[in-house]
């Protein structure tokens, strides 16, 4: 029998298996692309909601010696941040979070004020608290405007034109195309499809291996004619498949809830068929590497269990890039298409940027992918040729 | 027709190599049942894996109907139906399709597979459940399942390990009515056990194993002779050496 009709077949008993148990398919197929939608409009709804209001509403902010300084508190007023009673132990509101920035005048301000010397306000708090920076830069901010402008009519007075204090003026032209301002905050996207592709078909493809060897049906399987690569291959393809189907979706669910956004940043992202297309070319070898990846280790342990002992450590191999990204941010080049992980995750930013990808990109893209891909096919077939792999128990 | 010659197989283990089996050899004629009689742990399983090209001998060599089973194992699995010790069906698979997917791994097309099928339904009586997922089967079931799927291609020799391990009585009566059905078509039938009694009922041909060797091997009538003892299970034990892990 051709090694072809074999691969087809198992594949086909694999897809029927998983198919009839309905848990299965909830949790892999339906319920990432449900989930995804949820947080990534939820998050921006939050955020939008968040910056919203802390950068537009009153802000309420205790002052110590409110009284040295009447005109800064009055100048503060009309920016929206009203004062309140200086509290008895500042620094320890502040380590107790109950407020997030209080302003403290010094008692000698006003002397400073009328000698025309630098005048001390400090702003309490706490660097490490990500909640607080907004206030905090709108009080810094405000009390800069309120320097700039006393210094300006200090100036004035003594003749001198304030715009001598400015030697070089620095102004910025930004040409992010909206689209890529918004992929700034997409910046997430691509661990959670990446996550998809490499781990998506991870139940299946162990459970045919690792599973069926504990189940006992593995020895029976392996004592047929059938080639063992066509056996393994057949499996992979299921997995494969399989994946692509979870990927097909939740693509779509992104594409469907980006349609119906109608506030926050991700208000006009428009995911064209093309763009969904253009991702699952990008995600298919991930699909293959991870397939593969997860036959080799299923065919090297004895038990399901051991296998998915794997898992914790494989979903953090996705996040890597993302996390060297943020630390050592690096311009696009040509090895990095060839990087695992690293390549998928600059493709789907390029993707969903509108930036071009060039033939010569692609082109190695898709081969140091599905070069991966073949080489762990490689290896998991020698495995799968091993004498202790029908052996069970 | 089978002929095994002196076969070897030593396991690495984490307190040094064991040998499972070390010098068996025997012949099973066409037309005929060859029992392994052995207490457990004599090196019948891993026979059987050598005879099934699952497992490479270290030495010695297994020939089936003049073919070398490791110079041709695809030929060889092919006119081979093996029953393994690991008896595992897919459970969301029904009893037919599980039967199907290996009359397909076999390269068999459809008709053909129905065909047999059906006449192994018939045969093992299995026409209550045959289109039940053999989720929750019982025993019985799941290894009338299991036969069913190793001879779906009519394979000229059959390979069963303890074929009736954990049957009730009535169901190991069938089976014993099929082995000589399969017998009487002039099929190769090789089947180990570790019941004195069913081997001494149903082969033609007893090879006792006991330690990875052939401690005595002939027909029933030649095994008393060979030991002096008029009862066949008194001859086994005799060849044996020791009562341990034989069940009357």
């Amino acid at each position: 029998m051709s090694a072809f009709k074999t691969l087809a077949t198992v594949m086909l008993k694999e897809l029927a298996e998983i198919f009839r148990d309905r848990k299965i398919i909830i949790n892999g197929l339906l319920l990432s692309p449900l989930l995804f939608p949820i947080l990534i409009l939820g998050m921006g709804a939050l955020a939008e909601n968040r910056a919203k209001t802390q950068l537009e509403s009153e802000l309420k902010l205790p002052i110590i010696g409110a009284d040295i300084a009447p005109n800064l508190v009055a100048f503060l007023a009309t920016q929206n941040i009203t004062a309140e009673a200086a509290p008895e132990d500042p620094d320890a509101l502040i380590r107790t979070q109950e407020k997030d920035v209080i302003l403290r005048i010094a008692p000698d301000f006003a002397e400073d004020w009328r000698a025309s010397r630098a005048a001390t306000v400090e702003i309490v708090h706490d660097s490490s608290r990500q909640d607080s920076q907004i206030p905090v830069r709108r009080v810094e901010r405000a009390l800069q405007s309120y320097s700039r402008q006393a210094g300006a009519i200090r100036l004035i007075a003594r003749g001198i034109d304030p715009s001598l204090g400015t030697a070089v003026s620095v102004t910025y032209r930004d040409l992010a195309t909206p689209e890529a301002r918004r992929g700034m905050l997409l910046a997430f996207l691509p661990y959670l499809l990446i996550l998809t592709a490499f781990l998506g078909g991870a139940y299946l493809v162990m459970d045919a291996t690792a599973g069926e060897r504990e189940r006992q049906s593995l020895e029976p399987l392996l004592a047929t004619p059938a080639g063992r690569g066509a056996i393994m291959s057949g499996k992979i393809a299921a997995a494969c498949a399989f994946g692509m189907i979870g990927l097909l979706l939740t693509l779509l669910s992104f594409k469907l809830s980006f349609a119906f956004v109608d506030s926050g940043p991700f208000k006009g992202v428009d995911v064209s068929m093309l763009a969904v297309g253009k991702l699952l070319l990008v995600l298919l070898p991930m699909v293959l590497i991870g397939t593969t990846l997860l036959t080799l280790i299923s065919a090297s342990v004895k038990t399901l269990k051991e296998a998915q002992s794997y898992m914790a450590f494989l979903m953090l191999l996705p996040i890597l890039p993302t996390i060297i990204l943020l630390v050592n941010p690096v311009k696009n080049a040509l090895w990095m298409f060839a990087t695992p992980f690293l390549a998928q995750n600059q493709l789907i930013l390029m993707v969903l940027r509108q930036e071009t990808i060039t033939a010569q990109q692609w082109g190695v893209y898709l081969a140091a992918g599905f070069g991966l891909g073949a080489l762990l096919w490689l290896v998991a077939a020698r495995l799968y040729h091993r004498e202790q792999l029908a052996i069970s128990a | 027709m089978i002929e095994l010659t002196d076969l070897h197989k030593q396991f690495k283990t984490k307190t040094g190599p064991v040998a499972a089996v070390s010098g068996v050899g025997f012949t099973a004629r066409d037309g005929a049942i060859t029992g392994l009689l052995g207490p457990n742990g004599a090196g019948k399983t891993t026979t059987l894996r050598m005879l099934y090209t699952l497992m490479k001998p270290d030495k010695g060599s297994v020939r089936v109907d003049g073919r070398d089973a490791y110079a041709e194992a695809e030929a060889v699995r092919r006119s081979l139906g093996v029953l393994p010790d690991a008896r595992g069906v897919y459970k969301r698979l029904t009893a037919r399709e599980n039967i199907t997917y290996f009359g397909r791994l076999h390269g068999m097309d459809e008709a053909a597979i129905r065909r047999n099928t059906d006449r192994l339904v018939d045969a093992l009586q299995m026409a209550d459940f045959i289109d039940r997922r053999t989720e929750g089967f019982s025993q019985g079931q799941r290894t009338k399942t299991a036969i069913a799927r190793a001879l779906v291609h009519d394979p000229k020799n059959v390979i069963l390990d303890e074929p009736t391990n954990g049957l009730d009585v009535m169901t190991t009566r069938g089976l014993r009515e099929f082995l000589l059905r399969l017998k009487g078509e002039g099929r190769c039938v090789i089947l180990s056990s570790h019941i004195m009694q069913e081997v001494g009922a149903l082969c033609d041909h007893i090879v006792v194993i006991a330690k990875g060797r052939v401690t005595a091997q002939g027909s029933p009538d030649e095994l008393r002779a060979q030991t002096g003892e008029s009862n066949l299970e008194d001859a086994f034990v005799k060849a044996i050496g020791s009562e341990e892990g034989l069940q009357a």
